[in-house]
């Protein structure tokens, strides 16, 4: 009686762990979304103005990027397992155009001016961001299925 | 030409409007494999819902792809495909647009978060 009372109890105990856990963990995934909405809407912005300064809405589009009819070639980003053994991070590979790793702003021009060089930092600053967010997003879905467990144990009901 | 055999890591795909694909492509996130199979869609007024769906369904096959990015208003019009999809490989990521700024409220792993504390359960 006492026994399982205590395993009762522990279980609780566990199950809060688990909740402020998954609190914490929605407060930074939010957090991290709106850093990455600011990112995301400040390279919005830069594209805007670079179609503003060269020639309309057609000098930044998706007409100047490759379709499936262009040649292949390789993402200069790519997710790898982290260093320290904490989820994903993004690792960059220099532009070698022989290996197929070439530099997307001169999809849209052989000069590109300097708000589309920001706006392109501004987006590999989202990048960054959804790493992070993914790590959180699946440090948070870990948390879930194990409250989801938890609460159907034999020791709660 | 055999470009990706000796690459290591997975990618990260893009499904949204003309600004969230540009950007990322722009942030070096594109690629066209050998079988010129792009990584991202770009979704505009003329899309169809069915056409987002089965590009996301492609997407989630692919076993060369870590993260879905999608626009939360693509999402909203797949959201019982996405709903379905409750792996964490690859991770899709509800993200803002220009025009339509990101909702907590909507998002699928706040949703099951929030399903994880009804009032009824807190009473029990």
């Amino acid at each position: 009686m006492t026994a399982g009372k205590s395993e009762k109890e522990a279980a609780g105990q566990l199950l809060d762990a688990l909740y402020l856990d998954m609190f914490h963990l929605i407060e930074e995934h939010t957090q991290c979304r709106v850093n990455l909405e600011r990112s995301n809407a400040s390279g919005a912005i830069l594209l805007a103005r670079t179609r503003f300064q060269h020639g309309g809405s057609n000098s930044v589009s998706t007409a100047q990027i490759p379709t499936e009819n262009s040649s292949e070639f390789n993402a200069l980003c790519r997710i790898v397992d982290s260093a320290d053994g904490n989820g994903i991070s993004v690792q960059r590979q220099a532009v070698d155009k022989n290996n197929g790793f070439v530099e997307p702003l001169n999809w849209f021009s052989v000069l590109p001016p300097m708000s589309l060089r920001n706006a392109a930092t501004k987006f590999k600053d989202c990048i960054e961001l959804v790493a992070e967010s993914t790590n959180l997003q699946r440090q948070l879905g870990e948390v879930l299925g194990w409250i989801a467990k938890l609460r159907q144990s034999p020791v709660l009901q | 030409m055999a470009l990706h055999s000796a690459i290591k890591g997975k990618l990260i795909s893009v499904i949204g409007d003309e600004d969230t694909c540009v950007g990322f492509l722009l942030g070096g996130v594109g690629e066209i494999n050998k079988n010129r199979h792009p990584n991202f869609m770009v979704v505009d007024k003329n899309t169809a819902v069915s056409e987002i769906e089965d590009c996301f369904k492609r997407f989630l096959k692919r076993d060369d792809i870590d993260i879905i990015l999608i626009n939360q208003n693509c999402a909203e019009l797949i959201r019982h495909v996405i709903d379905a999809h409750t792996s964490p490989v690859p991770a899709v990521l509800e993200i803002p647009s220009k025009d339509h700024p990101y909702d907590a409220s909507k998002d699928s792993i706040l949703r099951r978060a929030r399903g994880m504390f009804n009032p009824e359960d807190l009473v029990r």
